[in-house]
């Protein structure tokens, strides 16, 4: 309704942008274009002209060690990428596999870490939000090869620590293979990003804090326990931080490639698990020098990362809670 | 408001048509039939014309300026960091010792160097030499080279000093001479002598041709049998057993007997005889001797467990500067030339020996590397990087290079007391047995374990994804997974060839 509304307006108003402007009026759009300039500039030069040029490239198979032997090809490589290449499909779905897994347990474990920084039960509650969002200010390369380090089948504290606690031999040949066993590789990179979880513990906190306080002592009133305030209240509430996450959570995911890369140079191991879309898509354009090829890739991980996003945003109207259009 | 949306557009109008200026044209496919029709004589005279007006080009610089020549190091060795000094020093000495040419050194980190050399050569900046580079690094870059027979040509320049073999190591079909011999790279088994002495057992051969003596005084011949016995007899475990016994724990194996370190499935294939993933119509293929080295290294994992596998690999013992053997905890590895150097081997608490690389029925195969400076197609100035070419490579200045690399000299007049000033510089408290470099020469792979193959990076990836399944899986049916390898090859070849096409 509320949209509906606004665009009545704009359309009432529509006559009014048409009017004449004054010299003053057009001395001022001036020096707000100038000041508005430098962004601008920025802007065609270094996204929309590198788009528009990538946009060229998936048309040409082009290699940019022989730049000379550039030559057009057409829609080669789409048709390529869309039903030629089999590797373009199961990298992608090795990225929603993994996404499924990591996705889910990041959000989940982000926003348990923030009910716990908000409950009143909590002593210290200041130093454990720092001492959770200290691994974020650590750079990711870093946290990746820390990781490695720590699930290293041989010497790797956790696998010790199993070994140790339940006698199940954890390490060497037998053992656990955090990072080389297929079926565990998605769930060791999800510990990865466990560690990376202060921003979204933070963002889910903010949410939190802004839940109205006489709701829940409204609730306590009635009898409500935990679970019927988180489930009943709390979640309701903050569904539009959720959403926030989810959406920037599952574009980060369509993008995964920094462990991958530091790990194992993209090799796809084990078994080709490691090789999700932004890996194949890195290989075809800087390894194997496909730059025609990577650019449609690239496009075309752009047009599904848009077709996921319109569609969660058409899925909020029916999850999402906004306070403010109850209001209205 | 219209007219500053105008004055925006020219400005983008503008600087769009200047760029466009300033780029040159890409070559008309059309122009390329013609192009294969004219003689091999022809099409050097048209690349002289082409090199003249570029010369000519050239030649319209500020008179009394010097001409940039920008060295780009980074593909093989000398991206490391203690080569940084010697390597800018020797520019130094070229820029002082005279006034038309100002040589410009680029290092780049390894890692990096292939993406930032195809950025550069894409963007029209393209160094004038690059180097030193080897045959993967070359072929990583295939069809951006320069022909050097103009320039060596134009120059008169003498290829006498080199082995011929060696001058055609570098010449690539449709392409031509891409490099003139630098530094070569022979390989051989390196071996730790504590921990034979320590097992009580003799050292492996010394020469080509002479047998093993075993530890019962048995004389063996000195092949893949031989060396598999000894290799097992060096691997131990925390208790003290080899991998010969059947009490040997596998799970907590402390010593390893053998590694062909540092190299991929073509160079563990070349060990058994050489060979190449291409046939002679194109298609993928895969020999016989390499399906067996192939079998006898999984086997050595997973089996035999005398060489160490994905999962030991990455255990804290066989860690070392130089890898797995400067652990002090591996017995011996089938290496290059290029791994005799103080990084890898100056350091290390043992002994160490180099011995003969082992036959495989009845024949030796040692692999080669080999290194040298190319000129890709884009520099500006190729006659004046072909005159820092040949300083670099001259009998006065390449000693200098090749110390700062490691590499045996291509040139025939420098092998001489080469060995000598090496180890005199290197290993000074050492007393080496060089005559078995020097024999392994003799050896080489041909075709070489490096050499071409259709899309070359997508290849690699493919065969190092099937190899570190293999090194990291037990229990597998070997040869069914070569067959799937065979075929995804195929399908990588054909693809490849539909692109050229």
């Amino acid at each position: 309704m509320a949209l509906v509304e606004g665009i009545r307006n704009l359309k009432e108003e529509k006559p009014k942008i048409r009017k004449k402007m004054s010299k003053r009026e057009k001395k001022e759009a001036r020096w707000g274009l100038l000041f508005l300039s430098p962004w601008m500039i920025g802007f065609i030069a270094f996204y929309l002209l590198p788009m528009i040029a990538s946009l060229v490239f998936s048309l040409y198979d082009f290699n940019p060690a022989v730049p000379d032997e550039a030559t057009f090809i057409g829609f080669a490589n789409w048709r390529r990428a869309l039903f030629e290449d089999q590797e373009v499909r199961k990298s992608f779905i090795r990225t929603i596999h993994f996404t499924a897994i990591s996705l889910p347990i990041t959000l989940g474990f982000a926003l348990f870490v923030a009910l716990l920084m908000n409950s009143k039960r909590v002593i210290g509650k200041n130093l454990y939000r720092t001492l959770f969002y200290m691994p974020t200010m650590i750079p990711v390369v870093a946290v990746v090869l820390i990781w490695s380090g720590v699930l290293n089948e041989q010497t790797g504290w956790i696998n010790i620590f199993i070994e140790k606690l339940t006698g199940i031999q954890a390490t060497g040949t037998e053992g656990i293979r955090w990072l080389a066993n297929p079926k565990l590789v998605y769930y060791a990179y999800t510990m990865f990003g466990l560690w990376g979880i202060g921003n979204a513990m933070i963002i889910f906190l903010a949410g939190l804090q802004g839940v109205p306080t006489e709701l829940y002592e409204a609730a306590e009133i009635d009898g409500a326990n935990w679970l019927t305030k988180l489930t009943k209240i709390t979640l309701p509430l903050i569904t539009p931080v959720i959403f926030y996450q989810l959406v920037l959570g599952l574009i980060y995911s369509l993008q995964y490639f920094l462990a991958p890369f530091v790990l194992n140079s993209g090799t796809g191991f084990p078994e080709g698990k490691t090789r999700f879309y932004m890996v194949y898509f890195y290989k075809q354009s800087f390894t194997f020098f496909n730059m025609g090829y990577g650019a449609t890739l690239a496009w075309l991980m752009f047009i599904v990362a848009l077709i996921v996003t319109i569609i969660l945003f058409g899925t909020a109207r029916y999850w999402v809670y906004y306070e403010a259009e109850d209001l209205q | 408001m219209k007219k500053l949306w105008i004055l925006i557009t020219i400005v983008v109008i503008a600087s769009f048509a200047l760029y466009a200026c300033d780029t040159q044209a890409p070559e008309t496919p059309e122009e390329e039939p013609v192009a294969e029709e004219t003689t091999s004589e022809e099409m050097e005279e048209e690349e002289t014309e082409e090199m003249e007006e570029e010369e000519e080009e050239a030649e319209v610089e500020e008179p009394g300026e010097k001409v940039q020549i920008r060295w780009f190091v980074g593909l093989g060795a000398g991206s490391d960091e203690p080569t940084f000094e010697p390597q800018n020093a020797f520019v130094e000495r070229f820029n002082a010792s005279q006034d038309e040419i100002e040589l410009v050194i680029e290092i780049v980190d390894n890692d990096v160097a292939y993406d930032t050399l195809a950025t550069q050569i894409a963007a029209g900046n393209a160094p004038d030499i690059v180097g030193p580079v080897g045959i993967r690094g070359r072929d990583s870059f295939k069809g951006a080279w320069m022909d050097l027979t103009p320039l060596i040509e134009a120059n008169d320049y003498d290829l006498s000093d080199f082995d011929p073999n060696m001058v055609q190591f570098y010449q690539v079909q449709e392409e031509g001479q891409l490099g003139i011999p630098f530094a070569i790279f022979p390989s051989f088994v390196i071996y730790n002598k504590d921990l034979f002495d320590e097992a009580g057992a003799p050292y492996p051969p010394a020469s080509y041709g002479e047998p093993y003596v075993d530890i019962n005084g048995e004389e063996k011949p000195w092949n893949i049998e031989t060396l598999t016995d000894l290799a097992m007899f060096l691997s131990v475990d925390a208790n003290g057993n080899d991998a010969t016994m059947e009490e040997f724990d596998t799970e907590n194996i402390v010593q390893f007997g053998w590694m062909n370190q540092w190299t991929d499935p073509r160079g563990i294939g070349t060990f058994f005889g050489a060979g190449s993933l291409v046939d002679e119509n194109g298609d993928a293929q895969i020999p016989e001797q390499w399906r067996e080295a192939w079998k006898w290294t999984y086997d050595g994992w997973w089996e035999d467990w005398f060489i160490p596998n994905g999962v030991y690999g990455g255990a804290d013992f066989l860690q070392g500067p130089g890898g797995p053997f400067s652990s002090g905890n591996l017995a011996m590895i089938h290496m290059h030339m290029w791994y005799v150097a103080p990084w890898a081997l100056g350091d290390v608490p043992f002994d160490w020996g180099l011995a003969a690389t082992p036959a495989y029925e009845g024949t030796v195969t040692s692999k080669m590397h080999a290194d040298t400076f190319g000129i890709p197609k884009g520099s500006d100035h190729p006659e004046e990087a072909f005159q820092v070419l040949t300083y670099m490579l001259s009998e006065e200045h390449a000693n200098e290079l090749l110390t700062i690399y490691g590499g045996m000299p291509a040139r025939l007049s420098l092998q001489g007391d080469y060995f000598e000033q090496y180890e005199e510089t290197n290993f000074p408290d050492k007393d080496i047995n060089w005559d078995v470099v020097v024999d392994s020469m003799a050896y080489a792979d041909k075709p070489n374990h490096e050499s071409w193959m259709p899309s070359f990076q997508e290849t690699t990836d493919r065969y190092n994804e099937f190899w570190n399944k293999l090194a990291n899986t037990p229990d597998l049916d070997v040869d069914a997974e070569i067959e799937i390898l065979l075929q995804d090859l195929q399908t990588i070849f054909e693809a490849a060839e539909e692109i050229e096409e």
